[in-house]
């Protein structure tokens, strides 16, 4: 589903944040990367949805190559690619379910959606992916009310609403407690395994990677260390990710 | 252990250098001898309150009690006072929001509009609301008209340059997921940017009518109609009893948009 292939990004700066990664991931897995600050899982990310144009390389989905996308073609191709961040980034002002049907915009093409109205069907869509992340009783409310992990499965549920093929998780979990954090980790390994999503999630926790993941990837200094079925990530080979020591 | 770091001298951050103190030294000293050229230049000369207190107070016995009877012949003058405010401030509003948008340097859709709109802006600002007034009254002569185009052109300066920060300020977190859902520039600017700053522009432009009553009371002196029309004409008539009804109703003026100005932006911040 998810296919990066050599994908590189040096910085006019000369700094290389990211060194040739290859990353396959398939509907149904969830794939956790783990790294040091600033070891480039951010920018890997970042370069899939292109937030950051990447040097070279090459990222599929579905056979659909996005690196040679540009203006409306690549908005389009966006909608498959769902992301979230450690902050839930929502609009506080406006109610849950706004923020949620917001999602959809990309295949809202109408006048009125452009002028900050939400189609009905929109609206009623959001509704079942609130139910999804068990938000629904928190629909009216604003956004800027709910508590960290409330805003965070909000945000997922926005990404729901997108009907994304991959969802990409920037350390979603960096600023809740590990109740909320252990709730949001199983809620994308069920996201993964019933929607069958294909979702790759940026952690700084590898308790919660040998938990939850199908594959851990390591990645320091912007190259790929490893990508190994989680059972047979070594814990050894994952502490060196943040030791600095040669893997 | 311990008693080495308590041994250790303190820091050096902790202490201000020579060089610095001489430099705070040179700031205050230069402020003095600005301060004191411009008493020379501006001729304060504090014995002229004594020698002009009697014409005070000849003034303030002529204007005292107020002429309450000429209520009538204010109630028209207030209204287009508050009407000059009015129309300025909402025209001002319609003009300064888009410019603003332009203006702030992380939406603005091209680097040559941002600079356009920035020029605008503070080209209406640059110029006093008073100069807009003489110059809308050359070209469409006295009455009201002129003082509201003078209040609205001064706004759009004064508005364009508030808006366009409040968005420059905006968290850019929600307009970043929502490119990323694929929306175009227009749903990512009415679904992100609008809900995060309308309430912030909207007690911008409240205060800003509460400015631009106090604007339009002046502007009537260079004959853009309103109440300060009517003080003026009052004062040259020597019409003193008057001149402090109009004073009267002004102040019931401007306390009563202060008063709403302020409730209304607590209800809408």
């Amino acid at each position: 589903m998810l296919e990066v292939t050599q994908l590189s990004k040096r910085y006019p700066t000369g700094r290389v944040a990211l060194r040739q990664a290859n990353l396959r991931v398939a509907a149904g897995e969830l794939v956790i990367v783990l790294g040091s600050n600033g070891s480039g899982k951010s920018t890997l990310l970042r370069c899939i949805v292109r937030l950051i144009d990447p040097t070279e390389g090459s990222i599929k989905v579905d056979d659909r190559d996005l690196t040679r996308l540009s203006g409306r073609a690549l908005r389009r191709a966006r909608t498959a690619l769902a992301m979230i961040s450690q902050h839930a980034n929502l609009v506080k002002r406006r109610s849950v379910l706004a923020n949620v049907a917001c999602g959809a915009l990309g295949r809202c093409g109408d006048l009125r959606s452009r002028f900050g109205a939400l189609p009905q069907k929109e609206l009623d869509f959001a509704r079942r992916c609130l139910a999804e992340v068990a938000l629904e009783a928190q629909a009216r409310q604003r956004a800027g009310t709910l508590s960290g992990g409330q805003a965070q499965r909000c945000a997922i549920a926005r990404a729901l609403a997108q009907r994304p093929r991959v969802l990409l998780a920037d350390e979603p979990v960096a600023s809740l407690d590990p109740e909320a954090a252990e709730d949001i980790m199983r809620l994308l390994r069920r996201l993964a395994t019933e929607d069958n999503l294909a979702v790759i999630c940026v952690l700084h926790q590898p308790e919660l990677a040998y938990r939850y993941a199908d594959r851990i990837v390591g990645i320091r200094d912007g190259a790929i260390q490893f990508d190994l079925p989680a059972e047979q990530a070594a814990a050894g080979a994952v502490s060196t990710l943040y030791t600095g020591k040669a893997a | 252990m311990v008693t080495a770091d308590i041994a250790r001298p303190a820091p050096r951050l902790q202490t201000e250098s020579s060089g610095r103190r001489a430099l705070k030294f040179l700031i205050v000293f230069a402020v003095a001898i600005l301060f004191a050229q411009s008493l020379i230049v501006v001729e304060v000369k504090p014995q002229d309150f004594i020698t002009g207190v009697h014409g005070m107070a000849d003034i303030l016995r002529r204007a005292t009690p107020p002429d309450v009877g000429k209520i009538g012949t204010v109630i028209w003058p207030a209204l287009e006072t508050v009407d000059i405010a009015l129309f300025g401030t909402v025209a001002g509003i319609i003009m300064a929001l888009p410019l603003s948008v332009l203006a702030a340097a992380n939406v603005t859709p091209a680097r040559p509009l941002y600079y356009l709109a920035r020029g605008i802006i503070a080209f209406c600002r640059a110029v006093p609301d008073l100069v807009w007034a003489l110059l809308f009254v050359t070209a469409v002569g006295l009455g009201p008209f002129p003082g509201g185009c003078a209040v609205a052109v001064h706004s759009i300066g004064m508005l364009g340059r508030l808006f366009s920060e409040v968005i420059e300020d905006m968290d850019m977190g929600p307009v970043e997921a929502l490119t990323l859902t694929g929306a175009g520039r227009l749903q990512v600017f009415t679904h992100a940017v609008v809900p995060s700053v309308a309430p912030s522009l909207l007690g911008i432009g409240l205060y800003r009518f509460d400015e631009n009553l106090r604007s339009s009371l002046v502007l009537g002196f260079v004959g853009a109609g309103g109440l300060g029309f009517q003080l003026l004409t009052a004062m040259n008539l020597f019409q003193y009893r008057e001149v402090s009804l109009l004073l009267l109703v002004t102040f019931v003026l401007v306390m009563a948009a202060e008063r709403i100005s302020a409730a209304l932006r607590r209800l809408v911040l």
